[in-house]
């Protein structure tokens, strides 16, 4: 196991010292949260609180709307001051629940302790459902959609995701280093819910302690700590898969397609909360980092507290912000400001000066493949964005444009500062705006 | 001398005779109308009509698939011929030409942030709505007039997309490529426009363009019936039929312009010589 | 044997139709846009060119040579040529629609092509035997489809570059089919030929 390399990559400087051996530290209660019903992969929630109403931490403030969706719960308790459009970390102004909390931080009943052993699959599914618990690597994908796998499909492999191969983030080595036992519950418990014999932890080789940690606390169960070797995206669900197991996910198919269920530790963790504890995700760990931030940080977060206030606990911005962004440098999302608050998939939030901004100039293609070389997909990004300039749709569907990842790895490795990936998700949004009109 | 006729004459008279003998014998029936409407058409294949160019058009045609005032970009010209060719009767669709409602180019309308990027207008609305302050402003980076099949639209050195009334055949290719649907069909007679597509409050408008709609109404009064106001943004009110330069001395923010006089700054299009007004019914 | 495939691999690739004696130009420019369309046309030149020589052997062994009218030899090739063509498209029209579909539409095309009258006549100026045209025609054939192939594929090519402006359309066209043309005197001396 382990000995698979998926093909292409790069390397960029981790940057992850800053805040490698800073601990967890829990970020104070903001002046409000700030919860848009839009937060994971799938149809918005839908409020169930009016303006003035007072909730308890855990409460469930926005109900799902439909299988793939996700519950929202309060953060904090507090009243409900607001019911409206708010920042959000898209860019636009979506409607959001604002709760301004009062300092009491009283957890709501909520379905009370549980011992996971007791409990049939059923049971577990419906509590992970009910804490609105999601894919916390940042695709936010709603997690009990991964843990119910269709009829027919068998699911041999449970693989869980410590790589966290995004340069300055350090919040999941963090959380292994401090919060091993929340995590290997939460392994259990997928393990039990999924009747897999295999499980298999995956950890980049830049995080030894993290590795040592693991194996420790995994000592004595089944469950296998897999070292990978150092290379971007190695984290990506498909990528990580074939590192790990061997596997190829077939293109345009589903990990569950080879006989494996992917979940990111962080995940895990709040798994074990919601399922012995009965408590609802509404809070993660952040990295607060980059060379503007003063002071950066691990933290443990609200949902929902705005990204000033991070900002703030982190001792502010020694330089004015040129780039902002949510999550990691390579896939992170661009913000204009810091407006926006965070959500479930807010895994970092990275703040970066004009000093430090690399001064790229753009150019034209020299057709040096170091973009083909770098895919770790194995498509030809700059073909595909040659069709996309030129509307070439169909062309670029048979380059397979829809097998991208957005990973990134073209973009950061063009000697010509092109926006690859930016290229490839348009014409991938051109494909999906025609097969719905077809 | 001789032979060289009779063998020569001989050979044309077999081939002649082969031809004709396969042309009874191998005929194939085409409907004579559709090469007859393909004639006729304009021949640009842009798809405006919605159908796999001119030939795919001419099917549909004959299939009663199309209407046949479907091809904006002929004209009435060419409705009518198609019209002929079918026997049916022709209402002319009056013509249109698209105006990108919008003056506000990089010296005039803010940005909410730096874009660095794709130089297209949809890849740039889909990060946080654009880089144009205001939500309704042409983006500036040119999707319209690559997407353009008559070379109809230029972009201006300062980002502003401008689309002349001469070359625009009212195809509406660009209307449906443009991210911000700030591309509007207006009929050609109206040389008069309210440059803008914002519906945001005139305080709002004013902090991030200099040349916005404010919603002030002063245009409504100045031309009563010309011009109407819905949701904070006046506008030309094209089924009126009412003289509409009335009102563009008295806006404030000077976002109504009339095309005979010019195309907005920046433009290298002249402004079409002839007005299409004149031709107005008694 | 070896002379017929001599003859062959001499009409494909050293002297070939296109890239060495500069016949067919038309399609060359004009049917190679995409690399379906050019294969198809080059499949069409296959059957035309052999057809053509072959029927063109013919008029010139059995009707003007006995006759003596070898000067007409021109007019009354492209007379026997063109028939012939228009025959078969006709032809396939009716009995294969789908493969009028695919193929016919290039036939009018090179009814009076200067590439199948060219190999015709070259056949003719070398005293080819019977056996000797099919193969000289068949291998210019094959040659001008694989002219006519390599250049829609770096045609496809070039269409995703920015080409400046001026060289935009035609002009770069030509240039691409200066530099494959050079390309192809690389054979040149390969056979005698």
């Amino acid at each position: 196991m382990g000995h698979h390399s998926f093909s292409g990559g790069v390397h960029p400087p981790d940057s992850k010292a800053q805040t490698a051996s800073k601990a967890i530290e829990n970020c104070p209660l903001p002046e409000e949260l700030v919860l848009p019903l839009m937060m994971h992969i799938g149809a918005p929630a839908s409020a169930v609180v009016a303006v003035g109403d007072r909730v308890l931490h855990g409460d469930l403030i926005a109900a799902p709307r439909g299988f793939v969706s996700a519950g929202i719960h309060a953060s904090t308790s507090g009243e409900v001051i607001a019911l409206e459009p708010r920042p959000h970390v898209s860019g636009s102004r979506l409607l959001s629940i604002v709760i301004r909390p009062d300092g009491e931080d009283r957890w709501a009943q909520g379905p009370g302790e549980a011992d996971p052993n007791e409990l049939s699959t059923d049971q577990l599914r419906d509590r992970i459902r009910d804490a609105g618990i999601v894919g916390l690597g940042g695709a936010t994908f709603p997690t009990q959609v991964k843990l119910s796998p269709p009829e027919g499909k068998k699911i041999d492999t449970l693989l869980i995701n410590g790589v966290e191969c995004e340069p300055f983030l350090t919040a999941d080595h963090r959380l292994m280093l401090e919060q091993g036992e929340r995590i290997l519950d939460g392994m259990e418990i997928l393990r039990c819910l999924l009747a897999v014999d295999q499980v298999i932890l995956g950890i980049e080789e830049n995080k030894p302690d993290a590795i040592v940690a693991m194996r420790q606390i995994c000592k004595g169960t089944s469950i296998e700590v897999c070292p990978l070797p150092v290379r971007y995206p190695q984290g990506a669900e498909k990528q990580l898969i074939f590192a790990a197991c061997g596997r190829e996910v077939p293109s345009g198919g589903l990990p569950m397609d080879v006989g494996v269920v992917v979940q990111n530790v962080a995940t895990a963790a709040s798994i074990s909360d919601a399922v012995r504890y009965g408590r609802a995700l509404t809070e993660r760990i952040c990295t607060v980092s980059g060379p503007a931030v003063a002071q950066p940080k691990n933290l443990r977060i609200r949902i929902g507290t705005p990204l000033t206030h991070l900002v703030e606990v982190c001792g502010g911005l020694k330089e004015e912000a040129a780039k902002i962004l949510l999550g990691g440098p390579m896939m992170g999302m661009a913000q204009m400001n810091l407006a926006a608050s965070a959500t479930k998939g807010t895994s970092g939030l990275l703040v970066f000066g004009s000093s430090s901004l690399p001064k790229m100039l753009q150019g034209p293609c020299i057709r040096c493949g170091r973009c083909v070389s770098a895919c770790p997909v194995r498509i030809s990004p700059t073909t595909i964005a040659a069709y996309a300039r030129l509307d070439m749709i169909d062309e670029a569907q048979q380059c397979h444009a829809m097998d991208c990842i957005e990973c990134g790895c073209c973009t950061y490795t063009c000697p010509a500062a092109l926006p690859l990936v930016q290229s490839v998700r348009h014409a991938k949004g051109a494909i999906v705006a025609r097969r719905r009109k077809v | 001398m001789f032979s060289a006729i009779l063998t020569l004459g001989v050979m044309g008279l077999l081939a002649a005779l082969a031809l004709g003998f396969a042309a009874r014998k191998f005929a194939v029936e085409v409907d004579p109308r559709e090469l007859a409407l393909l004639e006729v058409m304009p021949g640009a294949n842009c798809g405006a009509c919605g159908f796999p160019g001119c030939g795919g058009f001419a099917k549909a045609l004959l299939e009663g698939k199309a209407m046949v005032t479907d091809c904006s970009p002929g004209g009435a010209d060419t409705v009518e011929r198609i019209a002929h060719i079918l026997g049916v009767e022709a209402i002319a669709a009056e013509p249109e030409v698209a105006v990108v409602l919008c003056q506000g180019d990089n010296l005039r309308a803010r940005d909410k942030y730096i874009y660095q990027g794709l130089e297209d207008c949809v890849a740039a609305q889909s990060l946080a709505q654009g880089p144009k302050a205001c939500p309704g402003g042409c983006l500036g980076l040119g999707t319209c007039a690559r997407i353009c099949p008559f070379d109809a639209i230029e972009m201006t050195a300062e980002g502003l997309a401008v689309i002349s009334r001469e070359k625009c055949t009212g195809c509406r290719k660009c209307v449906s490529a443009c991210p911000r649907k700030v591309i509007a069909m207006t009929p050609l007679r109206t040389t008069v426009h309210v440059l803008c597509n914002s519906h945001d409050k005139g305080a709002l408008v004013r902090k991030y363009c200099e040349l916005g709609c404010i919603a002030c109404h002063l245009c409504v009064k100045a031309s009563p019936g010309a011009y109407k106001v819905e949701n904070s943004l006046a506008q030309v009110d094209y089924d009126s039929h009412c003289d509409a330069t009335g009102g563009i001395g008295k806006c404030p923010t000077k976002c109504i312009r009339d095309f005979i006089l010019g195309y907005p700054e920046g433009s290298s299009f002249s402004p079409p010589v002839v007005p299409v007004q004149a031709e107005e019914n008694p | 044997m070896a002379d017929l495939v001599l003859i062959f691999i001499g009409a494909l690739l050293v002297n070939n139709v296109v890239l060495a004696r500069f016949l067919g130009i038309c399609p060359f420019l004009g049917v190679s846009r995409k690399v379906e369309t050019a294969l198809g046309m080059g499949m069409a030149v296959v059957f035309v060119m052999t057809v053509a020589s072959v029927v063109s052997w013919y008029v010139q062994y059995f009707v003007l040579s006995p006759f003596g009218l070898e000067y007409l030899q021109t007019i009354a090739f492209i007379l026997v040529i063109a028939a012939l063509v228009q025959l078969v498209e006709m032809v396939i029209q009716k009995v294969s629609p789908v493969l009028y579909q695919s193929l016919g539409i290039f036939l009018p095309l090179i009814t009076t092509n200067c590439a199948v009258l060219g190999v015709a006549v070259i056949a003719i100026q070398k005293d080819y035997s019977f056996v000797e045209t099919i193969t000289f025609s068949l291998g210019s054939a094959a040659g001008f489809t694989l002219a006519m192939v390599l250049f829609a594929g770096l045609r496809e090519r070039v269409d995703l570059g920015p080409v400046p402006e001026s060289f935009r359309g035609t002009a770069i066209a030509l240039v691409t089919g200066g530099l494959l043309s050079l390309a192809f005197m690389g054979f040149a001396g390969m056979v005698k030929g």
